[in-house]
């Protein structure tokens, strides 16, 4: 078999002492660089990549992919831990990651995030190596109208999110769609909301506002609630002995859904530009939709937190399929890689993988272990992490501040993010307090304007009908998903419930 | 290698620098008053945009190749300072007024940030040293279309509605088909993407019927037919290009590129601009600016001192002139 000895000779290149070690080395980088919020992959492999000027290609690439992996790994511990997403791709995970440590299971909720990264990972990694010639043509029928679709469909996970008081959710999301339309307008290059500012050309970005939402809000209102004063009482209650592993029951509740979480990933990652955050909104509404016990969503339901973690590591891998048999990045990171590809005179295109075979099979092969490395650096790692929230609270909280102060400053050294984060930290506040739905606002600033680029982008192109979503193939499929899971899994969902129901009621 | 991206003294309050650049002025004068360079001083050499992107790798390619051949004798101290699309490094430039050892990287924003934001400087406030290269872009169609050469693109442009992608709109990529299109005598519809990825997915995919591009990132997609390349803006076609023929060639020369050069702060002593010049006229003739050239499909294009002050407001006033006209900018 082809692809068995391409494998084969990738992992002879990869397994070589130097190599091995460049990978170690790259993956503990990568966690920690994901564990700080702020830092996600694409941030931390920037910021590394200078430090791989000179060295032999195929150790550089290795290197870089584990720390890109290892980001997404690692990013999700603060979701958690603190509340605070250390990127978009894992927003989902605070929705019941955080519920679940504030339960007191802290401890299986990471070890089941990283085992659920390790199976989204591989899985990616397994259909990378046995489909990525096929998936190239996935990623070359997506335009506009693809993406606009594509948007609107992670903005139906908005409905589950905008939560009980539908007014409130609505006008959070109303709050964040407004705050995206910041920036120069794309297709005039006319300046909207920017009061001359270039700092704001680029518009708001989402992880100041994330971080200030979410992790600062958070902490005031423990303030408020009077946590610090509770002496010893740490964040929440854990106790080591009895909680860390998670039980049976949490995996085998969870095993379909790391398979739905690792393909639903791969397929989205695989489209440029759409990627691991809405692979990871997509994978959380469809499992709460498919949910026997949906109401359990948002209050630390185990397979809440699995489907949007596998997804996002399927689709950090699925990523990596337009890079290396079209050249095209589809997401920050993977831009990132194809910076290192150009920097070392390579070509990056549909000729790639036979021109280089040695990187880009050594690359394929070194996610695998890759992926096996990280999981066991995780279960290492975690009893250490868990320790974070035995502090006690008013000596955490100062921590915390400061962590969201460097971590928003890192990103882009600006102050007037930082000032946007402390503003969104004190609207978090009164959001939590009055129940209006950060998380909300967070997606529709991250939706609204690839929705709005995407729409605008089809109208040019189609000369303003909106015929053009039925003559495009991609199209019509997204439209007929779209209404399979706008409407079919919600009916199976009601169905379910009155089987057991009546199934209860018969006894 | 300093690893930071942003010291405060960038987010100064420009504002109100221009009181406070009296004293460093005066300061920064009798300093330099002797021969330069002075090696116990530090060159602050600054990258307005974050690491791995185009302006970074060009300043990090001159950095190795000045301690390479031992060009500079005192130490250099790199630092990126990003944001604002360049508006805060240069900005940290720009406060510097009257140092000689004040360094930056110029590249396509430091034309169009001034049009589109508040800064306090224009291109033409700093020491010029020399425009080194030019980024250039190629139009091109997606390999299955009908359509072989520029000349039948024209034709079947004068004859058909059409799209043509770029990135941005306060951009090159938006100016170059606009002057190319009024030279040629056709019309067109300007799709605008976020970045080079989402254009060439959108060509791939049949949404669009071309765009412009630096030809770099898609030299792999020209090699396999994906796409294919129809004309050239530069002055003279790269070598991985092949015989595809440049604007000028098909007569329908527009002029205009984005500079990659070298500046230093505003009112640089003479000394300074003299010493820069002579060092980056043995840069370019290193192999391994060369390699850097070809590796980044560049369009070498050298010229010195005060004409490269020239070549930026000439530029400036060119892209102000059809950003005017469709009413992007003021």
């Amino acid at each position: 078999m082809d692809i068995f000895s391409d494998l084969m000779m990738g992992l002879s290149i990869a397994i070589t002492p130097i190599n091995l070690a460049y990978l170690l080395v790259g993956a503990m980088v990568g966690m920690i660089v994901g564990v700080i919020p702020g830092f996600g992959p694409s941030a931390g492999l920037a910021i590394l990549l200078p430090l791989t000027f000179g060295m032999d290609p195929v150790g550089a690439i290795v290197m870089l992919a584990a720390i890109y992996y290892g980001a997404m790994y690692g990013g999700t511990i603060t979701s958690i831990l603190l509340n605070t997403p250390g990127e978009s791709a894992t927003v989902a995970s605070t929705f019941d990651g955080y519920p679940l440590a504030k339960q007191g299971r802290a401890g299986p909720a990471l070890v089941m995030q990283a085992v659920a990264s390790f199976v989204g990972g591989t899985v990616g990694v397994i259909l990378i190596t046995i489909l990525a010639p096929m998936f190239s043509q996935v990623s070359r029928s997506f335009g506009p109208p693809e993406y606009f679709l594509l948007a609107m469909m992670g903005m139906l996970t908005l409905i589950v999110m905008i939560g009980a008081n539908w007014k409130l959710g609505v006008i959070s999301a109303l709050i964040g769609f407004a705050l995206g339309t910041v920036g120069v307008d794309l297709e005039t290059g006319q300046s909207r909301y920017t009061f001359g500012s270039a700092e704001l050309i680029g518009g708001i970005y989402f992880i100041p506002i994330a971080i200030g939402l979410f992790g600062l809000g958070e902490l005031l209102y423990a303030f408020y609630t009077g946590m610090h004063r509770t002496g010893s009482g740490g964040l929440v209650q854990y106790d080591k002995e009895s909680r860390f592993w998670p039980t049976a029951q949490d995996f085998i509740s969870t095993r379909w859904t790391m398979v739905r979480g690792s393909i639903l990933g791969f397929v989205v990652g695989v489209i440029p530009g759409a990627g691991a955050t809405i692979a990871s909104l997509m994978a959380y509404s469809t499992e709460r939709s498919l949910s026997k016990n949906p109401e359990n969503f948002g209050k630390g339901e185990m397979a809440g937190l699995v489907a949007p973690e596998t997804a996002n590591n399927a689709a950090s891998s699925g990523a990596m399929i337009p890079l290396l048999t079209l050249g095209i990045p589809g997401s920050a990171s993977t831009a990132v890689l194809l910076a290192a590809f150009l920097l070392w005179g390579l070509r990056p295109g549909p000729l790639f993988m036979g021109q280089n075979p040695e990187l880009a099979w050594g690359l394929i092969a070194s996610m695998y272990l890759g992926n096996m490395v990280l999981l066991a650096i995780s279960i290492f790692a975690i009893p250490l992490f868990v320790q974070i929230i035995k502090v006690p609270y008013r000596i955490l909280g100062p921590c915390i501040v400061v962590i969201c102060a460097l971590g928003t400053f890192t990103v882009h050294a600006s102050f007037v993010e930082m000032w946007l984060m402390v503003a969104a930290g004190i609207v978090g506040f009164f959001m939590r307090l009055y129940g209006f739905s950060p998380a909300a606002l967070v997606l529709a600033l991250v939706l609204g304007p690839l929705a709005e680029e995407a729409l605008r982008q089809t109208m040019t192109i189609s000369r303003g009908s909106f015929g053009i979503f039925l003559d495009r193939p991609a199209s019509v499929w997204i439209i007929i998903v779209t209404i399979a899971l706008l409407i079919i899994l919600p009916l199976i969902g009601r169905i379910g419930a009155r089987a057991k129901a009546n199934k209860a009621t018969g006894h | 290698m300093t690893l930071q991206t942003g010291p405060i003294t960038a987010r100064v309050k420009l504002g109100v620098l221009g009181m406070a650049l009296a004293a460093p002025l005066a300061f920064a004068g009798a300093a330099t008053a002797q021969s330069y360079p002075d090696a116990g001083e530090t060159l602050d050499w600054t990258i307005a945009f974050g690491p791995g992107g185009g302006n970074d790798i060009m300043a990090r390619t001159i950095v190795d190749i000045l301690a390479k051949y031992d060009l500079y004798p005192g130490e250099i101290a790199v630092e990126n300072r990003a944001g604002g699309s360049g508006a805060v490094g240069w900005g940290y430039l720009f406060a510097q007024d009257g140092s000689g050892y004040g360094i930056s990287t110029t590249s396509g924003s430091f034309v169009t940030t001034p049009l589109q934001a508040d800064t306090p400087w224009q291109p033409a406030d700093f020491t010029p040293v020399a425009l080194l290269a030019t980024d250039d872009l190629v139009l091109v169609v997606n390999g299955s279309s009908d359509i072989q050469d520029i000349g039948q693109f024209i034709d079947y442009a004068k004859a058909n509605p059409i799209t043509i992608a770029g990135t941005g709109t306060v951009n090159v990529d938006f100016i170059v088909p606009t002057l190319f299109a009024q030279a040629a005598g056709f019309e067109f519809e300007y799709v605008s993407f976020n970045s080079m990825a989402d254009q060439t997915t959108a060509l791939l995919s049949d949404s669009v019927d071309a765009m412009v591009g630096n030809p770099g990132e898609i030299l792999g997609l020209i090699d396999s037919g994906d796409l294919r390349a129809l004309v050239y803006s530069g002055a003279s076609t790269p070598a991985a290009l092949g015989d595809v023929p440049t604007m000028g060639d098909v007569g329908h020369d527009i002029g205009v590129s984005m500079p990659r050069g070298l500046i230093l702060a505003p009112n640089a002593p003479a000394e300074a601009q003299a010493f820069w010049i002579e060092t980056m006229k043995r840069v370019v003739e290193t192999p391994e600016w060369a390699a850097y050239i070809e590796n980044n499909t560049l369009t070498p294009t050298i010229v010195y001192g005060e004409d490269f002050r020239t070549f930026l407001t000439r530029t400036q006033n060119g892209f102000a002139e059809v950003l005017r006209s469709v009413g992007a900018i003021q």
